[in-house]
């Protein structure tokens, strides 16, 4: 058996007794749950309840509706003017993000969790805004899609943070992108990780096909265009300084990414987007 | 107090555009390339202001001949665009562009020359305004010296179509605001300290050349040959989209096939130009030349 072989045996064996990866805070299930119905059936009281049970969640929730990256211009004070104000989708939005960081370990020995968190939320960033510009399905679905796209790497962190710490180093040492020196080091990716914990979690298969292939979206089958798109909005995020906290030497040419071509399949309004400027 | 008698007769800016003003207008675009669409007239009203009032003369109408009609109307249109061009810059204004080059574009270039016999490299500061800029790069180039750049020669054109500003970047002496971004060593190596100023230091100035070029003077924008790389930083932000285009298509043909040009952090050449291939670098962007490839099929 290689050393890589080993490694991945060792990834699956540590999964399937894992109790230390934190699961979705139990709140988010039934509200994202209650957050699908059509938007007319959706009751405030009942999202702010729902909410409400798990009161660090809320507290984040009311911070990070009140800052600049949401949008508002005025001080929102009570979670129910928050639920109202920034609509039902932007709750369940604001909602993940905050489940994503409360997923974290807080050890710093490799990648920071603060900045693989304002990697994840950049990347739901991006994803929403291409989303929207390009008339690309659900901008609320790219915005999940790009939060939870690294899901792997939470895994690598919990599960395996020797072996993950020893890529992240190689990566950062050699300038190359986090996915290539996992490979090297450890024998799989992130991507394999996050696909494994996403199945197990029953992750909506769009979601599932983001996390496995944002790195190589010409494997993706039935959601390309969206893991094509989220493939796209992580370079973006990664050469535009929202990284793993190093810098890739490299130069990276968006129209030459196989995700390029894929999402163009998906949306005539591509050739209009201006990749120098996404403004937001 | 009162407003100088050479302003009271300019117009405000309600209602239709000054005639006059109009002309003027035309006349800078004609010549230059630069145009102010009418909610930036009121700008170009406040630098002909600036020069009415050291010429003395009183009405729109009076300056539109001074720089149509008069023999000294050459001279004049120069001082105009002088006060028109002036830029803002400083030193090392865009680290993460400057590193990008380092680490990145220098080592690309000299991969692509590596089979030719002169071991040159050429650089063009397009708009260097003050000086700043072309300086910048040749410190940079200075500190590769005897790391990438063993045995190469390297060479920076520096043009500006403002006089003043380049008889400041001859000059090269420069205040606290526009240094404010050197760190202490690049202060100590390259730098003499003049009064409260600071000069650019002999080794710094070398292998610069300035001059002036008018980016919208096709005969000679034909003669910039041979650049590896161009830098043209906020500086089309003053041009329309037609002399744009013909800048930019320039810039391409000045281009070695592996050539790379810069623009400032907001600028685009999206509806431009679609020679050029937008690549991302660490926290900056440029376009290269080389050739195109189908979406989907990786070259690099």
């Amino acid at each position: 058996m290689t050393a890589a072989t080993a490694t991945k045996q060792a990834l699956l064996q540590r999964l399937d007794g894992l109790h230390q990866i934190p699961t979705i805070p139990a709140v988010l299930a039934p509200l994202l749950r209650y957050l699908q119905q059509p938007v007319e059936q959706l009751d405030v009281q009942k999202v702010t309840d729902l909410l409400s049970q798990d009161k660090s969640l809320a507290e984040q929730c009311l911070q990070m509706a009140n800052s600049p990256l949401f949008g508002r211009a005025q001080n929102v004070q009570s979670l129910r003017g928050a639920v109202v104000s920034l609509a039902f989708h932007h709750v369940s939005d604001i909602a993940m993000s905050c489940g994503v960081l409360n997923m974290l370990p807080s050890d710093k020995a490799s990648l920071d969790p603060v900045v693989f968190w304002e990697h994840s939320l950049g990347c739901a960033l991006v994803s929403r805004q291409i989303a929207r510009k390009i008339n690309f399905g659900d901008p609320g679905k790219a915005y999940l899609a790009g939060l939870l796209h690294d899901l792997g790497i939470i895994v690598n962190l919990w599960v395996l943070p020797k072996e993950f710490r020893a890529a992240w180093e190689m990566g950062k040492g050699e300038g190359i992108p986090l996915h290539e020196a996992e490979q090297k080091s450890m024998g799989f990716t992130h991507c394999d990780s996050g696909r494994l914990l996403g199945e197990r979690w029953a992750l909506a298969p769009e979601l599932i096909e983001v996390i496995s292939y944002h790195h190589a979206p010409e494997k993706s089958a039935e959601h390309t265009g969206l893991v094509a798109l989220v493939q796209l909005a992580d370079l973006l995020c990664r050469m535009s300084g929202l990284n793993y906290g190093y810098v890739e030497e490299r130069q990276v040419n968006l129209a030459e990414e196989s995700g390029f071509g894929l999402l163009a399949q998906h949306s005539t309004a591509l050739k209009d987007f201006d990749w120098a400027r996404l403004t937001f | 107090m009162t407003t100088a008698p050479s302003l009271r007769s300019v117009p405000t800016m309600d209602g239709p555009p000054e005639p006059e003003l109009v002309r003027i207008r035309d006349v800078i675009y004609q010549t230059a390339g630069i145009f102010h669409p009418d909610n930036k007239l009121r700008l170009l009203q406040d630098r002909c202001g600036r020069r009415m009032k050291e010429l003395k003369v009183q009405t729109l109408r009076e300056y539109s001949e001074c720089l149509t009609i008069r023999p000294t109307r050459q001279a004049e249109l120069i001082a105009l665009l002088n006060e028109i061009t002036i830029g803002e810059t400083s030193f090392f204004r865009n680290q993460p562009q400057l590193d990008a080059l380092r680490r990145i574009v220098i080592p690309k270039i000299l991969e692509a020359k590596s089979n030719l016999p002169l071991r040159r490299l050429r650089i063009w500061s397009a708009g260097c305004s003050t000086g700043e800029e072309p300086y910048t790069l040749r410190m940079l180039m200075l500190e590769e010296l005897n790391v990438q750049l063993k045995d190469w020669s390297t060479e920076i054109l520096a043009t500006d179509l403002n006089e003043r500003s380049l008889a400041h970047a001859e000059e090269a002496v420069y205040g606290s605001y526009s240094t404010r971004n050197l760190t202490p060593s690049y202060r100590n190596k390259y730098f003499i300290p003049q009064g409260d100023k600071l000069q650019v230091n002999a080794l710094a100035r070398s292998n610069i050349s300035f001059s002036r070029l008018n980016l919208s003077d096709d005969s000679r924008m034909t003669f910039m040959k041979s650049m590896d790389a161009i830098f043209c930083c906020n500086v089309l932000i003053y041009f329309d989209l037609a002399s744009k285009r013909r800048v930019i298509q320039h810039f391409f043909n000045n281009l070695l096939p592996h050539g790379y040009l810069f623009l400032g952090h907001s600028e685009s050449l999206f509806g431009v130009n679609d020679d050029f291939r937008l690549v991302h670098l660490p926290g900056a962007t440029a376009y290269v030349k080389g050739e195109r490839t189908p979406a989907g099929g990786k070259s690099l």
